[in-house]
């Protein structure tokens, strides 16, 4: 299990583990985070990715694409036209790489990934996201006992995962085309948490939700520690949770630093 | 419910090809240009390993999703039928059959150069298997050889999901009913369902090509309607994969293909995230 922090007016943890039965090397997941101040585009922006299992050197397309985006200054789908550097790198990676035949013509494929960026705006209490494939952000509300789902996004359903999403490739044509590029917005209020998931874990918290049996609250009380993930992971296994990696970006909203102390 | 188990590394799957290798395949096949059945067939299993081992590469080597294995039946008898260093073996782990063709050609193929022109490029094409056609069809002791080896696997991977034998012919069996031959092998079962039979039949009768059907009414022979018979339903799981894959697939579809290549068959079983834009070979 692994897990960051990250401390201003938004409260952020990721928590992370590879796939049961794999070792940490063969976790395809990515995530990265930075924080800027510059305008117009500062705040926060945070991805997540997921290699697509049957791509070859998925992993690093995967952290090159989430980097990318957070190194970036775009919110919208031009973003997917901007990852020309992103594509040259995971090729000169591959370069001169002695490779038997099958790996040779698997890595021709190129690889893929699944992608959810969110851009962070904290002082004026604003989101947007950019995806393609089946990472998904919830957003839930701290009002009431059982906390309400604001949106989940791109997909809103656990019915609507399926094993072959349309993922962002790393081959010069692997550009998405306009309508697999998602796009959203939304505001925040002070409590609000935010959440990042690849795909198992976002269509486990959703099922859960739909079955009456909402995690919201445990994720915002209780989820703390490396601990703590490895402890919800166990209870998901025994309930429902695809075996995959996981990878789970929390964001707790404030409204000021001072907000956030006081809590 | 059956069929769910995970296929992974630890608990990999199984196929196991059966080839017929009687002298009936030396005839023309009626779905290639002038093509020979055993010529059509050997280019069908190649190009099965060739992308089941794409499948299971990952990075720099090959994850052991799947053993695979392949049993010959002519004249009078079933003996496994991979050949060089890999003869005699019923089932090899995928990464061990990659490695081990009998031969590489080297094949010249057209491709986009990525500037909207076509480029010629020179590929690297994995032989495991030869035409060859001689003597009868045993099939009915190939489906008992093929049950003694799913009987095995089953029993040293209990939990697995369970095995997929793939019967390739021109359905003409010489040594009995091969409906009734069939029944044990699919009755072999472990704790996640029953092994599954699938049959290709690579026919010398002319006709459109029929793939997964849910009945025999429009099978053109009675050797198509047997290997129908003896075929096993599709799992849920497969018959939406084959839906996605453009497949004409129903809830009563039946694991059987007439003048087709099933090159499809591979992706019916699931091993992690497939990416919805990459062609499938």
């Amino acid at each position: 299990m692994n897990h960051a922090e990250a401390a201003n007016e938004c409260d952020i943890k990721v928590f992370s583990c590879p796939k049961s039965g794999n070792s940490a090397e063969e976790y395809e997941d990515a995530w990265a985070l930075r924080q800027t101040r510059t305008p117009p585009t500062g705040g926060i922006r945070v991805a997540v990715a997921d290699g697509a299992t049957e791509s070859s050197f998925a992993k690093l397309w995967a952290v090159l694409v989430a980097e990318s985006y957070v190194r970036s200054e775009v919110t919208g789908a031009e973003f997917f036209e901007r990852l020309a550097a992103a594509r040259r790198l995971w090729r000169q990676r591959l370069a001169g790489r002695p490779l038997p035949w099958f790996a040779s013509e698997k890595a021709e494929q190129g690889a893929f990934a699944a992608f959810l960026g969110v851009q962070i705006d904290a002082h004026n209490n604003r989101w947007t996201a950019l995806a393609v494939g089946d990472c998904c952000l919830m957003q839930v509300d701290d009002v009431g006992k059982r906390m309400r789902v604001l949106k989940a996004f791109p997909l809103e359903k656990s019915s609507q995962f399926t094993m072959s999403p349309y993922l962002i490739g790393s081959r010069s044509n692997g550009e998405p085309p306009h309508e697999r590029i998602q796009i959203s917005k939304g505001s925040l209020r002070d409590g609000d948490m935010l959440l990042l998931a690849t795909d198992a874990v976002a269509a486990w918290l959703l099922k859960q939700h739909e079955n009456g049996r909402p995690l919201w609250k445990w994720l915002y009380r209780k989820l703390g520690t490396p601990e703590s993930f490895a402890a919800m992971v166990a209870y998901g296994r025994k309930h429902g949770l695809r075996n995959d990696d996981f990878t789970l970006v929390r964001v707790i909203h404030h409204d000021s630093p001072v907000a956030a102390k006081e809590r | 419910m059956p069929y769910q188990a995970e296929i992974s590394r630890k608990n990999p799957g199984c196929f196991l090809f059966l080839v017929d290798q009687s002298e009936s395949m030396e005839d023309p096949f009626a779905g290639g240009n002038g093509k020979k059945k055993a010529e059509e067939l050997a280019t069908i299993l190649n190009k099965l390993i060739h992308n089941l081992s794409i499948r299971c590469a990952k990075s720099d080597s090959i994850y052991d999703y799947f053993h695979v294995g392949v049993l010959g039946y002519s004249e009078d008898s079933c003996k496994p039928a991979l050949g060089g260093e890999l003869s005699g073996r019923s089932l090899v782990p995928i990464s061990e059959l990659a490695g081990k063709p009998l031969r590489i050609e080297e094949r010249t193929k057209q491709s986009d150069d990525g500037a909207g022109g076509v480029m010629e490029q020179t590929v690297k094409f994995p032989v495991w298997f030869d035409p060859y056609g001689k003597g009868g069809t045993p099939m009915c002791a190939a489906l008992k050889d093929a049950t003694k080896i799913v009987a095995t696997w089953c029993q040293e991977h209990p939990q697995g999901f369970p095995p997929i034998v793939i019967n390739i012919t021109d359905g003409e069996a010489t040594d009995g009913d091969l409906v009734a031959a069939a029944r044990p092998l699919t009755a072999v079962s472990g704790e996640d369902g029953s092994a599954l039979l699938f049959n290709i039949h690579l026919s010398s009768t002319a006709g459109p090509s029929i793939e997964l059907p849910g009945d025999a009414s429009k099978l053109p022979d009675q050797h198509a309607k047997a290997l129908f018979d003896a075929s096993s339903t599709l799992t849920p799981f497969m018959v939406a994969r084959a839906t996605e894959l453009g497949l004409p697939a129903a809830e009563n579809s039946r694991g059987f293909i007439f003048n087709a290549q099933p090159l499809h068959v591979i992706h019916f079983l699931d091993i992690g995230t497939r990416p919805a834009n990459v062609r499938l070979r």
